[in-house]
């Protein structure tokens, strides 16, 4: 008897062999997909839906998918999202056409092109000492109710279906990239070196935010969640983008935390999101208690190494991701991409622990027959025991 | 000829103060500042550059280098021109159409300074007129930079306008930016970071990937 979707992901996510190898894709940004494929998709399954954005949020480019859609992509999982305070969101309805779309941290995107919004609005790019995050006077309301007033709601929709599983994703409570967002990536970075205590405090900061939001999410979700979505990107192309001994002393204690703080308050399994090749932090991903590392970026460095991953870590973490967003799904053919799922699949879904998605954002550049292709042969080379 | 292993270690580790110091000493020394700038600065710079690709030294400590070379080469250019220093060559640099990523071209473009190349950093979101313009006013290598797959196609026609000047050589780079693609649009070269760009940059003037 075939497994409903949410029986399938959470033997998947305990390890175990389900029926077939889990489809996680538009549930969140970094599962996402944007607009235009979202459109060639609808229009080649001959699907009317409204062209919506995740998070309410045109600006971020990426699609609120239908649930007719969603079936069709045989997506196991569904999304729950938070959103910016009503305020916020009213404001930049209102804003002038084309003028930056800021949110409630302060930070924001500027126009760049028609639907291509670029995260550069930075309202801390200054600051180097603890007084002037003090001085700020522009730090977000986590308690503003309009946030996650929906919340309980959509949840438990779900959870009374009781065919889907809940992956729930409050918006970047990431503290390493929010840094960024507050002071420019290169001006963070330096602040690392020129004012460590800074960096840091700027980043512990940021997490006492992350973590009184997501308290009230949490407080929301009630028992209705399987999967929590958090994350910092922390790779690049060829290795880290800060080293292991960086990351270590000021990161980690800060993710760890954080972690423990959603396992105090659910039973959710813990999803972290990091691009690039992170391979050599995913033993302290572990210790800390991730549960599902995403997205698997396989062009990066030695993420592309999935047998010796599989090995290593395959025991004690989940595999999320791993459809390479890079040459494949843009570039590649229906045949390189079903090739790719089944390379992927035989490495990665032995034993359970393995579940296929886009390397992030299905961008604009990849044809949507591909999207199709990619669950499509999900379906066809997924199904266990694997051949 | 010798080093200066004081200015060495202070632009390996980034001691932007102490390398402006020293610097700034030794010109008020009237000391030889292009002796320093290619027996220490340069090789310096490639050190970092090197443990860099290596997986040594990360972005932070990278970037923090390429600034305190930035500011070295603020005091001494002055007197480079006056002197009569020849550069290598003039290269300009930009991010492509669409594109308004500019960590890594940023250090691409001190690294070239510091190797000894005269830099005209366009910025970003550029053109090919904003291309043209460069070479216009002398650029002898254009070098492209994208960090999008949605971007990197804005290489192209880059590529094509170019494509008759045997004399303007076009080095591409980017996270997203492999040789297949490099040798498909028909760049001269290809640099898979910022140290590998200098060497690309070299290579396609004719001049071994290192200076000696």
């Amino acid at each position: 008897m075939p497994m409903t979707s949410r029986e399938r992901v959470l033997a998947t996510i305990n390890h175990e062999e389900p029926d077939r190898v889990p489809i996680v894709i538009g549930v969140s940004n970094a599962t996402g997909i944007k607009m235009k494929p979202y459109r060639g998709i609808k229009n080649l399954i001959g699907v009317d839906a409204p062209d919506d954005y995740i998070y309410d949020w045109p600006e971020l480019g990426t699609a609120l998918i239908d649930e007719v859609t969603m079936q069709r992509l045989h997506n196991d999982v569904r999304g729950v999202l938070d959103l910016e305070p009503e305020s916020v969101r009213e404001w930049n309805r209102q804003r002038e056409p084309h003028s930056d779309y800021v949110d409630s941290w302060g930070s924001g995107q500027s126009e760049i092109g028609p639907d291509d919004w670029f995260p550069n609005v930075h309202p801390l790019p200054d600051a180097t000492t603890i007084a002037d995050l003090d001085a700020y006077e522009g730090w977000p309301d986590m308690n503003d109710p309009t946030r996650i007033a929906h919340v309980k709601e959509a949840a438990q929709r779900l959870a009374d279906d009781y065919e889907y599983a809940i992956l729930a994703t409050p918006w970047l409570l990431f503290p390493f990239e929010r840094a960024h967002a507050m002071q420019g990536m290169d001006v963070f970075l330096l602040n690392m070196i020129d004012h460590p205590d800074f960096a840091k405090a700027l980043m512990e900061r940021i997490a006492e935010y992350c973590k009184q939001l997501m308290g009230h999410f949490l407080e929301e979700l009630g028992d209705n969640v399987d999967i929590i979505k958090i994350g910092d990107d922390l790779g690049t192309q060829k290795s880290l983008m800060i080293s292991p001994r960086m990351y270590r002393r000021f990161l980690k204690p800060i993710h760890a935390d954080f972690i423990s703080f959603i396992k105090e308050r659910t039973s959710a399994k813990v999803f972290f999101h990091s691009d690039g090749d992170v391979a050599p932090l995913i033993d302290d991903f572990i210790e800390i208690g991730v549960d599902i590392l995403n997205p698997i970026q396989t062009n990066a460095g030695t993420m592309s190494d999935l047998p010796t991953l599989k090995k290593r870590f395959g025991n004690n973490i989940v595999f999320c991701g791993a459809i390479d967003t890079d040459q494949v799904l843009p570039l590649g053919s229906v045949a390189d991409v079903r090739a790719e799922v089944r390379r992927v699949i035989d490495t990665l879904g032995p034993g359970g622990g393995c579940m296929i998605g886009a390397v992030h954002t299905v961008m604009n550049d990849v044809p949507p027959e591909n999207v199709l292709a990619m669950v499509d042969a999900v379906e066809e080379f997924g199904q266990y025991p694997l051949r | 000829m010798s080093s200066n292993d004081e200015l060495w270690d202070a632009i390996v580790f980034a001691e932007r103060d102490k390398v402006v110091n020293i610097v700034q000493n030794a010109v008020d020394t009237d000391a030889d500042v292009i002796e320093l700038l290619n027996e220490t600065m340069i090789p310096a710079l490639r050190e970092v550059g090197d443990q860099f690709s290596a997986g040594e030294v990360f972005v932070p400590e990278m970037l923090a280098s390429a600034r305190a070379m930035q500011s070295a080469i603020d005091i001494i250019a002055p007197l480079l021109e006056k002197s009569g220093h020849k550069p290598i060559a003039k290269v300009c640099i930009g991010s492509v159409k669409g594109d308004l990523h500019d960590i890594g071209k940023n250090l691409v473009a001190i690294m070239l300074k510091g190797s000894g190349f005269v830099v005209d950093d366009i910025g970003v979101d550029c053109a090919v007129e904003d291309y043209e313009a460069a070479v216009e006013r002398g650029a002898e290598v254009v070098c492209l930079s994208a960090l999008l797959t949605t971007t990197r196609d804005a290489m192209r026609p880059v590529a094509d306008h170019f494509r008759d000047r045997s004399d303007i050589k076009l080095v591409v780079g980017g996270a997203v930016i492999t040789q297949e693609f490099a040798d498909e649009i028909g760049a001269d070269g290809f640099g898979v970071d910022a140290a590998d760009a200098i060497r690309a940059v070299r290579e396609c003037l004719g001049l071994p990937g290192s200076a000696a």
